[in-house]
């Protein structure tokens, strides 16, 4: 029973491990021209929001839970967020600072980089103090001092930051940082916490002081969270709801039960299978918003052993024409058809979304073509029907996360069009905390080098950099001194490797756009990758709750200042 | 007596404490740990992982991390979660109450149950009631619970809408008793139906062997009421058995119904505790542990206490 129940909790994790957060998720003035007027909106009134996993912290700097931003977005801001679009725009600044602008300046080496912010007039903290530009300095200095932060992307390339005056912050970068627009996403108040030891030890770490539309009133561990109003929100109209409660669920299935029932009128992270069932109720609706997460198989292309040595081969994928052939036996679309309810798009990048979206689609599902491509290269079948060359047979192992019904549904679907062309392939599941684990200590798979074909999803932040060099870049390949890399393919591409540096050393977006464009299309043609799907990020609601409004990179909350209940 | 109750006090300190020392290990040699949880996010480096492990003291040697921990549990100081930056103690405060509502309304309602139809199915054994008691009880004993949980909710919280659906009280709502004790139903009708089965199985089995001991024949001659007999006589030696099986729930009362209260959302001690195991949260996995286990060895000493008081027989040596 007790196993059982693990298990049931671990599935619930294992959705958890895959929706990581959309790294710019956060709340915002909503860009207010598109929120058109279908009807004019009501004040007042509750928002029930269920959550089937609960936010163990709701200070962002040590958050590590996609759940926290989906309350924080009510009651934290920053100085910019991200529009669906991939469009950075200002929250708490008054413009985002440009090199056009001239209030973002590459010094003359092209080595540094200096950013000026300025803050909107009148904007208060929920407690009425005013913030001011320390709040900016202070809020670096939090996330490189506390030693417990989750990371510290952004503010360890900052050298200084000066202060003009109040309403003015100048960052001094010590690299070209592009990403630097979303760099101060959450402000930490100076003068609540200033005088904090540890800050881990306040009440902050459960009721955060922010700028946004609501406060936290309070907090009940696995119970419920409730925010109320802001009487202090700088747009003055805003929120039309009185409060907003996230209200916990013991998973999707319930949260789902519960919406039907009317106790809640919103819920967070569905999954695609549950979505037939929201449609035929008239009274509920869905939110799908296609997200930068993609699922993918990886393929190894170096020996499978613990620290396997990046130039070694692989006997069965290091042949690019195995590779080719398992690409073209994979139906990509039927999968999306049967199994995800055509809720996901076929995978062709690791950066489906934003400025520098990559969509030249990988080549269709076409077995006989597999078929061909292992004859031609002398793959030739056995009695058993799988294929051997020189004395190598083509057996593979096949991994994914332990417990995730669409993932093995997944595997069985492909063990068996593989099988088809004469590959065999084992399905050799691990929980995804050691699957994915992202240490050599944590024994992860694609850190050692032991696997052949691994399934999982990642999602990229919205500047790509942050994923295209980490990810593909030959010197990012994790070994025994250094583990840190996450080019699992082992992929090793001397012109990738160019382009991605060029991209890396510029703000131009157009050429940083045609670089990783570059490293992309020598990705594919290596055929190190199957990009299985573009997933979505579903989520569900009542009718009545109106407002809403989908963001690819961000959670549903992001524009809870614009919700409100039909009465 | 005294000597006796001191003397398995002082034999379960060695015992705690090799409890103690395995669950610490098993703790850590499960894969993954308490810094899994960031790893998912690409911007998180060898650098934040190298630093994180300083702030929450795993870097130090293995021996020196439990010493440590041992030391300021023993005074008093349990640490803090490594992912809500809350003292342990602080979390253990804010689910007991809600696990001790729940586990010792199923306690009580397990025992008022259990014991009138356990001496009613012995007394009429074979009767179309003993038949009918014995087989519920033997299929609610064969439930697992998680299914009889989802089941009650869909009839009585989805289909007919008596009750909702999970939770202590509904969200937003001020205090009302009937409103917590509605939430209360389910989770506790789903613990009980599946212990009742275990505890009037146990009575019946030894209320039957009582009744046909030769001192209920000389009770009987010597005119004592029929009453008398049977709830003096016989159920207080029948009930010897269900001592043991009744003490050793009370760790229960702390430790939660792991189960249900996943099931059901209620944010008790087993939710904490599953939690925190999913988390890899040392900290409060350690604290909860050594609790639980306390409790176990104290309720096991009661059972044996309490089988001395019930019958004179048995004597400590």
């Amino acid at each position: 029973m007790r196993r059982l129940a693990i298990a049931l909790a671990a599935f619930g994790l294992v959705i958890a491990a895959c929706g990581q957060p959309a790294p710019g998720a956060g709340t915002s003035a909503a860009p207010s021209a598109t929120v058109a007027a279908t009807a004019s909106p009501t004040r007042g009134g509750t928002a029930i929001v269920a959550i089937w996993q609960f936010p163990a912290t709701l200070a962002a700097h040590y958050a590590n839970q996609t759940v926290t931003t989906i309350v924080d977005n009510g009651v934290l801001e920053g100085l910019a967020a991200t529009a669906t679009d991939g469009q950075y725009y200002p929250t708490l600044a008054t413009e985002i600072p440009t090199l056009a602008n001239g209030a973002a300046k590459v010094s003359t080496d092209g080595k540094k980089l200096d950013v000026t912010w300025k803050l909107k007039s009148g904007v208060k903290w929920s407690d009425g103090e005013p913030l001011t530009s320390a709040d900016i300095k202070y809020t670096w200095e939090i996330w490189m001092k506390d030693p417990k932060v989750n990371n510290r992307t952004g503010f360890s390339e900052i050298e200084s930051i000066d202060l003009p005056d109040d309403a003015t912050a100048v960052v001094h970068y010590k690299s070209v940082y592009a990403a630097y627009p979303l760099n101060f996403f959450w402000l930490m108040p100076k003068h609540l916490l200033e005088k904090e030891a540890d800050i881990s030890k306040t009440d902050y770490v459960r009721r955060p002081l922010g700028t946004g539309p609501f406060k936290v009133t309070e907090f009940k561990t696995d119970e419920s969270i409730t925010l109320e109003k802001n009487p202090n929100y700088r747009d003055a109209g805003k929120p039309y709801l009185d409060k907003v409660i996230f209200k916990s669920v013991p998973s999707s299935q319930v949260g789902l039960a519960q919406l039907k029932a009317g106790e809640v009128h919103a819920m967070w992270n569905l999954t695609e299978a549950q979505t037939p069932d929201v449609e035929k109720e008239s009274t509920l609706a869905l939110l799908v918003v296609q997200g930068p997460t993609v699922e993918r198989i990886e393929l190894n292309t170096a020996q499978n052993k613990e620290y396997t040595d990046p130039n070694s081969t692989h006997p069965v994928l290091g042949d690019i024409a195995m590779r080719k052939a398992l690409l073209y036996a994979t139906p990509k679309q039927q999968i999306i058809d049967k199994l995800l309810f055509g809720k996901a798009k076929p995978g062709s990048s690791p950066v489906s979304q934003g400025w520098a979206a990559y969509k030249e689609p990988q080549e269709g599902y076409d077995p006989k073509k597999a078929n061909d491509v292992l004859d031609a290269a002398g793959w030739t079948k056995g009695s058993d029907g799988i294929r051997t060359k020189g004395g190598v047979r083509a057996s593979l192992t096949y991994a994914t996360t332990t417990g995730d019904q669409l993932r093995e549904r997944v595997q069985q679907v492909l063990v068996e069009e593989w099988k088809a062309i004469g590959v065999e392939v084992k399905i050799q599941n691990q929980p995804s905390s050691v699957l994915l684990a992202g240490s050599c200590t944590g024994k992860d798979p694609r850190k050692l080098g032991t696997f052949d074909l691994l399934m999982y999803a990642s999602t990229p932040e919205i500047d790509p950099h942050s994923t295209i060099l980490p990810r593909y870049h030959s010197k990012q390949i994790p070994t025994q001194a250094d583990c840190s890399g996450q080019n699992y393919t082992r992929f090793k591409n001397p012109e990738a490797d160019k382009a991605i540096e060029e991209a890396g050393g510029t703000l131009d977006a157009e050429k940083r756009k045609a670089a990783y464009a570059k490293v992309m299309k020598a990705l594919n043609d290596a055929y190190v990758i199957i990009w299985m799907y573009d997933r979505a990020n579903i989520d569900a609601r009542v009718t009545g709750l109106q407002g809403w409004q989908g963001n690819t990179w961000q959670r549903f909350t992001w524009n809870v200042q614009d919700w409100w209940l039909k009465k | 007596m005294g000597r006796y109750v001191l003397r398995r006090l002082l034999q379960a300190l060695p015992l705690l404490f090799a409890i103690s020392v395995a669950s610490f290990a098993i703790l850590k040699a499960t894969p993954g740990g308490p810094l899994a949880a960031y790893e998912g996010n690409p911007s998180f480096t060898e650098e934040d992982r190298l630093r994180l492990e300083h702030a929450f003291g795993l870097d130090r040697p293995l021996p020196v991390q439990y010493l440590s921990w041992l030391g300021s549990f023993l005074t008093g100081d349990w640490g803090y979660g490594f992912a809500s930056h809350q003292p342990v103690l602080t979390l253990i405060g804010e689910r007991l109450p809600n696990t001790l509502t729940l586990m010792a309304t199923v306690f009580v309602v397990v025992l008022l149950l259990a014991i009138p139809i356990g001496v009613t199915t012995a007394l009429r054994q074979y009767s179309v009631f003993d038949h009918v008691v014995t087989g519920t009880t033997f299929a609610f004993l064969s439930t697992p619970t998680f299914w009889l949980g989802l089941l009650l909710i869909i009839v009585f919280g989805l289909q007919l809408r008596w009750l909702p659906l999970g939770g202590v009280q509904t969200p937003g709502a001020e205090f009302d008793i009937g409103d917590r004790l509605r939430h209360l139903i389910l989770p506790v009708a789903t613990i009980s139906l599946v212990q009742v089965g275990s505890h009037v199985r146990f009575l019946r089995a030894s209320m039957l062997e009582t009744i046909g001991q030769d001192y209920m024949r000389t009770a009987r001659a010597k005119g004592l009421a029929e009453r008398v007999v049977v709830l003096r006589h016989a159920l207080k030696n029948a009930a010897i058995p269900l001592v043991t099986v009744v003490a050793l729930d009370i760790p229960e009362l702390f430790v939660g119904a792991l189960v249900t209260e996943q099931i059901f959302g209620w944010p008790g001690m087993g939710r904490l505790f599953l939690d925190a195991a999913f988390r890899s949260d040392y900290p409060v996995l350690q604290g909860i542990l050594a609790v639980s286990s306390t409790l176990i060895v104290l309720s096991n000493l009661l059972a044996d206490v309490a089988y001395g008081y019930l019958d004179p027989r048995i004597r400590y040596s």
